[in-house]
């Protein structure tokens, strides 16, 4: 009888203590979520910032400018650039051509804002 | 007897102390837990949750390749928190140093009596990292999402910007403004003592939706290429401003338009709203002989007129109602083709009266002249085509010679386009699609036919002499080697707003034309606005057609209808890496 209630109270302190124990990691994870959260945050920023130089970097007036003052390019003279139509072997394959009129797509549902 | 324990007594009272401690316990429980719990419970949750609205970042606008265009990002404010600040004055002039604000005035701000001030908001990246390194106390740094163009003034007129809160002004941003701007979410957080969020809150929540990315059908490089030239122009002829507009004939969509003069959105805080008004398509102007097309179409369609009618064009001076129309040129008989490849005003004038007001009128509204072209920006304007009953004596005559009417640019390349898309009058669009910030598309827009004014067979007969006016005529300028260009010049008197007459000084040259003739892949408008010295639009804006076609044609990977008779050889000997000369021949 005596043993029987030994038992029950350390099998409900093992239990408590195993809750007790999960409910700290559980608060721990939320902390490491939390940091990593705030870590996407920050390399989304950088990402944003890399990206916005990209773009500013690459316009085309820049690159124009860099081309001809810096490196001492021009632009194509008349002649320079020659385009080649390119007929396919097999006209069957391939792309269709595109319909004379295309008519306006809109989402099913969506509507044009 | 027992004998009396001798401790009893103070078991006692320590008992009774015990109880009386117990029940002040019992009591201050009672009080903590019941009758001030809902007080408590409210003053804990101020200390451990924190509420803040969290806003979505505003949406970007990128070009059809996808080129960025605007786009935001988050970027430091610093504010200070004045009432706990000891020495303001040095912190202001710590502060100077590295932001865009003088002492005087950070400390200004930072000896009023409130427990927040902004100091600087929405500054470079750089400058936060600054003012973090500084660590001063009660002066701290949030941030805080500022709209970027990164191109700077490129597509400016078109892009519009948005205010310091975020929310669009003018152009693009405005008109999608419900797109653009994100969802305002306010969310609970809660902290522990240290002050860190704390789990699980906010795992399962979801943030704020950002807005959605709206994608133009504007091509930056061909955007670029309409600036540069129109800007060159403008400034080779001194002229007040110029427009250029350069549209996909087939769908109605616009690969480019540029205002001149531009303007930087990234700093629009000095500039008055004329700047940035997008006058492609909010002023009318007054055609002239550009309007001559569309007169023609319509005596084309009526069959009122072949290309090989003879006109006499009275030798240069025609009276009408009391008044005389001239020619640049005096000239006897000439085909109906030649009347619009010389321009002649006379000869268009006698084609407007050979169709007469209600003809003339109808076709004129059917090219989408006096209503808005609909296309998805803010400020259009209608442009001014008076109802038949309102005309005057002279005015059959004056709006067959592109007087007394008034067209925005955007309608007269949108009429152009017309011809060149065999009579189907297309809606001219700018936003192809709207993607939600995963990238899945919301909402697309294509091609939609508005009418169909002329057949077929008038827009190929006008499209014939209308390259004629290009290889023969007015606008040989114009002319793109190894491509067929089919178009019209166009010069107009402005009114004198002094006089309320025309101004012999005053003129707007323009071009309207497609290239190249047989499949056209690109209409184009220029237009120059009082340009010093010659104002001919065959002078000012027919070589702004020619530079932007011949760039915009071998970029678009339309090959050259005809062989391309220059060719270069190379030098024999000359190995890989060494420099080539290009020899013309």
């Amino acid at each position: 009888m005596k043993r029987s209630r030994t038992v029950a109270a350390l099998v409900i302190l093992t239990m408590l203590l195993l809750y007790v124990s999960e409910r700290i990691s559980v608060v721990n994870v939320g902390y490491d979520i939390e940091k990593l959260k705030s870590q996407k945050v920050k390399l989304e920023r950088e990402r944003d910032e890399m990206k916005m130089k990209l773009s500013s970097l690459t316009a085309p007036e820049r690159i124009a400018k860099v081309a001809t003052e810096q490196l001492g390019m021009v632009p194509p003279k008349q002649g320079q650039v020659v385009l080649v139509r390119v007929e396919p072997e097999n006209p069957k394959i391939g792309n269709p051509p595109a319909p004379e009129v295309r008519l306006a797509k809109y989402e099913p549902g969506g509507r044009w804002p | 007897m027992k004998a009396a324990d001798p401790y009893r007594g103070r078991c006692l009272a320590v008992a009774v102390l015990l109880m009386l401690g117990f029940v002040a316990v019992l009591f201050r429980l009672f009080d903590l837990q019941i009758l001030q719990a809902a007080e408590l419970t409210a003053k804990a949750d101020r200390q451990h949750r924190k509420s803040v609205t969290i806003e979505g970042a505003r949406g970007g606008i990128q070009d059809r390749h996808g080129k960025v265009l605007a786009m935001n990002m988050d970027v430091p404010s610093v504010f200070g928190v004045p009432t706990s600040l000891d020495d303001p004055s040095s912190v202001a002039r710590d502060l100077a140093q590295v932001l865009p604000v003088r002492a005087v005035e950070i400390e200004k701000r930072l000896k009023q009596d409130r427990s927040f001030v902004w100091i600087a908001r929405k500054l470079d990246p750089e400058q936060g990292r600054q003012v973090e390194a500084l660590s001063l106390g009660g002066i701290g740094t949030v941030l805080e999402g500022r709209r970027f163009y990164p191109k700077g003034p490129l597509l400016a007129h078109v892009l519009g910007f948005a205010g310091l809160d975020g929310q669009g002004l003018e152009g693009v941003e405005r008109r999608y403004e419900q797109v653009l701007h994100g969802d305002k979410q306010l969310v609970i957080m809660e902290r522990d003592a240290l002050g860190r969020t704390v789990f699980p809150k906010g795992l399962t929540e979801q943030g704020p939706t950002p807005g959605h990315t709206i994608t133009l059908t504007i091509d930056e490089v061909i955007q670029y290429i309409a600036e540069k030239e129109l800007e060159e122009m403008v400034a080779a002829t001194r002229a007040k401003g110029g427009i250029v507009i350069a549209m996909e004939p087939r769908t109605g969509a616009i690969l480019a338009l540029a205002v001149s003069p531009r303007f930087d959105p990234n700093s629009v805080r000095d500039l008055s709203a004329d700047r940035w008004r997008n006058r492609a398509l909010t002023d009318a102007y007054e055609p002239g002989s550009t309007m001559k097309i569309f007169v023609a179409a319509a005596a084309l369609e009526e069959k009122r007129m072949a290309p090989d009618s003879l006109i006499f064009a009275e030798n240069g001076a025609f009276q009408v109602a009391n008044t005389v129309i001239h020619d640049h040129e005096k000239m006897g008989w000439i085909t109906f083709a030649q009347m619009i490849q010389k321009s002649s005003n006379i000869g268009a004038a006698k084609t407007g009266i050979a169709l007469g007001q209600e003809d003339l009128y109808r076709y004129l509204k059917a090219f989408g002249f006096g209503e808005r072209t609909e296309i998805d920006l803010s400020g259009e304007m209608a442009g001014l085509l008076k109802d038949p009953r309102q005309w005057g004596k002279r005015s059959l005559a004056s709006i067959s010679m592109g007087q007394e009417v008034g067209v925005t640019p955007l309608q007269l390349v949108t009429a152009m386009s017309a011809v060149a898309n065999g009579g189907w009058l297309m809606k001219p669009y700018i936003v192809s699609s709207i993607r939600d910030a995963s990238g899945k598309v919301v909402a697309e827009q294509g091609s939609q036919v508005r009418r169909r004014p002329i057949s077929l067979e008038t827009a190929q007969t006008l499209t014939g002499i209308l390259e004629g006016a290009v290889t023969k005529g007015t606008g040989i300028r114009a002319a793109v080697p190894g491509y067929r260009v089919a178009g019209k010049t166009g010069t107009a008197q402005k009114i004198d707003p002094k006089s309320g007459h025309y101004s012999p000084t005053l003129f707007v040259g323009s071009f309207v034309g497609f290239v190249p003739a047989d499949h056209p892949k690109l209409a184009i408008v220029a237009v120059i606005d009082e340009p010093h010295a010659e104002a001919w639009g065959g002078v000012v804006a027919a070589p702004v057609f020619r530079r932007i076609a011949e760039q915009a044609l071998p970029y678009l990977g339309v090959p050259a209808g005809e062989p391309v008779k220059v060719a270069f050889t190379l030098e024999p000997g000359v190995g890989v890496g060494e420099s080539v000369r290009v020899q013309e021949q």
